[in-house]
């Protein structure tokens, strides 16, 4: 059924920065049944999504709550909640292969993205089975939406700093402060709400819509993913049971981030769906407008963007489906007679580095993808007669929220460190340029933690190492075991090591200069010859070719 | 009400279909296999007949080993029982209606739905061949179909417009595009699937043979279609609808 079943051997977070040539799960071993799930997926989204998307985006009434309650009726209200709640019991990286499916509109995707995800995924993990019997069945069966609370006016990055409060008042709580930015909240259920107990304890609470108290204001004006609900939640005064506290009063901290670890896996499937749409739209235009009498799909720069966009999504694909596969091995060493609670939390932070490195690296992807996407249409890309600026609009908040790709950036090295890696790191012998770059780069970079224009650079070689990585070791098992698709498989982790390496010189050159340690930096001879293979894949499959 | 459904794994409709090197056959390599879209239909009618009436809807096909694919797929859009004959012979249309009355005779099938014809050898012929095999009544091209404990009551699509028939069951009946939409494949019904019965079973076991009759000589691709030229007017579109070698009105 999953991945899983792939196991190689057991791994540890972090452990790519030092493994050489690992075996890792790949999305083409998926089996016929997670394929057809992914089918269903793809096809729901292009037949009843997309016809939908000028309508969804005006808020029409009803509309976007209908769709959410037609795929709950297929199965996408909860594909990794647990089957006794109304579930699917489905595991990670399956669910992540259905999301990336789901995708191919900005809006819809974080609509369901946020309802199956972090809407649910702290009841799956941290909840009492009472909160789970209470809550999952009419949440995976799409009665309402779910809602996660953390963003407030003045703190988001910050997200312990927040005010909201909750005061025990016998065996309630009552909770009051203003939640901002919450995807979903128009069409929300429950919500995930942090507040703290007293003004110092941080904890996680469901907190229900009809809730004396609880309102919902008027939405956001925003640029992008205008079809999303994005309002604040007020609290006024409102009476929780302390049975609705999750996990432990003054814990919600771990609630919060164990659940956005997850998050940012899925959220990097939510990226690659929409890479997808921008690839289908870019190769299509291309090879419909003429100029100079000919498609401007045979002029070489517009061939370069398509094949830049697809090698770094192979790329991202590759990180993203490793990541999905090793975070489900984790979660399958849970024992459920075990502390069921403690154990998810553990698993869902295991990989917490290889998360965050997959969402910045996914969403820049998808930034590159549509930008040039929208290059690819001139004139017409700026207008609203064509598709691309939605996507390129819907596409921009990817960067900012479930961590903004700063914080993640920092804490990835922060992790690297504080999990003792560079150590283990600086006794790997080095398998590529970009790996050396990564070794030398990070011991220079552990003592200069207090500095992020350092860190960042650290961050970055050790994402374009895995990037890399994965990509090369995916094109490779594809060509052992003789896949169709093998070559243009090789070709784009070849052309995108190419990219990577020149950009791994330039970020080490930055960082050693940053520290200041002579910046002297070999730089190895790269092909790029693998972009025309490509690029040809693309434009002959219309799209994403692999 | 025991239905019987024949299905055929067929390349993907929406992929580009290349020749192998010799154009002997069409060139298998990376290319995505489906449930012949008629008989996707005939899948949807019969499962919506038993969800109706609760009947008893059961799949076969027959072919290599990757067959189990699209078995499983219509297991989980809701046929209760596979059926796999297993086997890498050739067959044509003849061959493969003399295997199907050994399966419709082994399940005592009270009713076979099928597809007209499958999108890639597009013989229309199967479905007939096993009606006069089994000296059933049959209605092709069905677009509506009503069903009662003894009879079959089907209106079909012709060239001259629509044509109702009623017969008795047991009957075939074979499917076209208009007769309803296939659903989505439901997740909770993909994993459902998984315990349900595939039953793999060989030409023996029916005391069938293999039998082809038909030799492809060779395959083309289909010319392609020169482009076409924008007019200035409806009368002028007229015109050359009237006049011009191969355009018809
Ligand atoms: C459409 C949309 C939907 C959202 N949905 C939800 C939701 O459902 N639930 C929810 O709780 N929140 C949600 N958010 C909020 C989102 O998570 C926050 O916007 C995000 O965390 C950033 O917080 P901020 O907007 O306050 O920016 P700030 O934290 O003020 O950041 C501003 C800039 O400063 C940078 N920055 C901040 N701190 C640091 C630092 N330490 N080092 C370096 N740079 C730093 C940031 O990277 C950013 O570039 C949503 C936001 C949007 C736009």
């Amino acid at each position: 059924m999953s991945l899983a079943d792939q196991a190689t051997h057991s791994s540890s977070g972090g452990s790519f920065l030092f493994e050489s040539h690992p075996p890792i799960a790949i999305p083409e071993n998926f089996d016929s049944d997670v394929q057809l799930m992914a089918d269903t997926a793809f096809q729901f989204a292009r037949n009843e999504v997309i016809p939908l998307i000028e309508r969804l985006d005006e808020q029409e009434e009803g509309l976007m709550m209908s769709l959410v309650r037609k795929a709950c009726d297929l199965g996408f209200g909860g594909p990794d909640s647990p089957e006794a709640y109304g579930g699917l019991g489905l595991p990670k990286s399956v669910a992540t292969r259905i999301l990336e499916m789901l995708s191919l509109n900005g809006s819809f995707s974080t609509t369901i993205g946020v309802h199956q995800g972090v809407g649910q995924m702290p009841i799956a993990l941290f909840g009492t089975n009472d909160l789970k019997s209470r809550y999952l069945p009419p949440l995976t069966a799409g009665e309402y939406m779910g809602a996660y609370a953390l963003s407030e006016e003045k703190s988001g990055s910050d997200a312990l700093s927040g005010s909201a409060k909750a005061v025990c008042d016998g065996s309630d709580y009552v909770l009051s402060g203003k939640k901002m930015w919450i995807s979903n909240a128009k069409w929300a259920g429950s919500f995930i709400v942090f507040a703290k107990v007293d003004g110092q304890e941080f904890t996680a609470f469901i907190v229900e819509r009809d809730m004396p108290g609880v309102s919902i204001s008027r939405e956001e004006h925003k640029m992008g993913l205008k079809g999303s609900s994005t309002a604040r939640l007020i609290l006024d005064n409102v009476r929780v049971p302390a049975e609705n506290v999750l996990y432990h009063p003054g814990q919600g901290h771990k609630v919060a981030f164990n659940t956005l670890n997850i998050g940012r896996c899925k959220l990097a499937a939510m990226a690659a769906g929409q890479v997808r749409s921008a690839l289908s739209i870019g190769t299509k235009y291309a090879k419909e407008r003429k100029q100079f009498g000919k498609p401007i799909a045979s002029f070489g720069l517009i061939r370069d963007k398509i094949a830049r966009s697809v090698s770094s999504f192979f790329a991202a694909e590759s990180m993203l489906y490793r990541t999905a596969n090793l975070i489900d091995r984790a979660f399958a060493s849970v024992d459920p007679n075990g502390n069921e609670v403690e154990e998810n939390r553990k698993a869902a932070e295991e990989f917490q580095i290889e998360c965050s490195l997959v969402k910045v690296f996914a969403t820049e992807t998808l930034s590159y993808a549509v930008d040039e996407a929208l290059q690819i249409h001139g004139g017409y890309g700026f207008t609203e007669e064509f598709p691309v600026g939605r996507l390129y609009r819907d596409a921009r908040v990817m960067r900012i929220y479930e961590g903004t790709n700063e914080i993640n950036r920092v804490f990835a090295f922060d992790r690297i460190v504080k999990r003792g890696l560079v150590e283990k790191l600086a006794d790997a012998s080095p398998t590529t340029v970009i790996h050396e770059f990564l070794i030398r780069g990070s011991r220079a970079a552990k003592d200069h933690l207090g500095e992020q224009e350092i860190v960042a650079c650290a961050s970055d070689l050790a994402m374009l190492h895995f990037a890399s990585q994965s990509a090369n070791v995916r094109a490779e098992q594809l060509k052992a075991s003789g896949h169709a698709n093998s070559e243009v498989a090789l070709a784009a982790a070849s052309h995108f090591e190419a990219v990577a390496t020149t950009t791994a010189a330039s970020r080490l050159i930055e960082l050693l200069d940053r520290c200041g340690l002579s910046a002297k930096v070999e730089m190895p001879a790269v092909s790029f010859a693998g972009s025309a293979t490509v690029s040809e894949a693309a434009f002959e499959a219309n799209g994403y070719p692999l | 009400m025991k239905i019987l459904v024949p299905i055929k794994r067929v390349p993907d409709p929406y992929a580009r279909i290349r020749l192998n090197a010799d154009s002997s056959a069409i060139d298998t390599t990376g290319l995505k296999f489906e449930i012949n879209p008629f008989d996707e239909i005939a899948i949807e009618e019969a499962v919506r007949i038993k969800e109706r009436s609760g009947s008893e809807v059961v799949v076969v096909s027959i072919g290599a080993a990757e067959c189990e694919e699209q078995l499983r797929k219509a297991l989980a859009i809701g046929a209760d029982k596979a059926i796999h004959v297993e086997t890498v012979e050739k067959f044509d249309s003849l061959g493969i209606a003399k295997v199907l009355k050994s399966v419709v005779q082994r399940e005592s099938a009270d009713l076979v739905i099928m597809g007209k014809q499958a999108i890639d050898d597009d013989a229309n012929q199967a479905g007939q061949m096993l009606a006069a095999l089994l000296d059933w009544p049959q209605a092709t091209f069905a677009s509506k179909v009503e069903l009662t404990d003894s009879t079959a009551t089907v209106t079909r699509e012709t060239d001259t417009g629509q044509e109702t028939l009623q017969m008795p069951i047991p009957c075939i009946i074979t499917t076209d595009l208009r007769l309803n939409e296939p659903r989505y494949v439901a997740l909770p019904g993909i994993i459902k699937a998984r315990t349900k019965p595939l039953d793999k079973i060989e030409l023996s076991d029916l005391g069938a043979t293999a039998e082809c009759n038909v030799e492809v000589l060779s395959m083309s691709q289909p010319a392609g279609r020169s482009s076409g030229r924008k007019v200035a007017s409806v009368d002028e579109l007229l015109e050359a609808l009237r006049n011009e070698k191969g355009a018809a009105i």
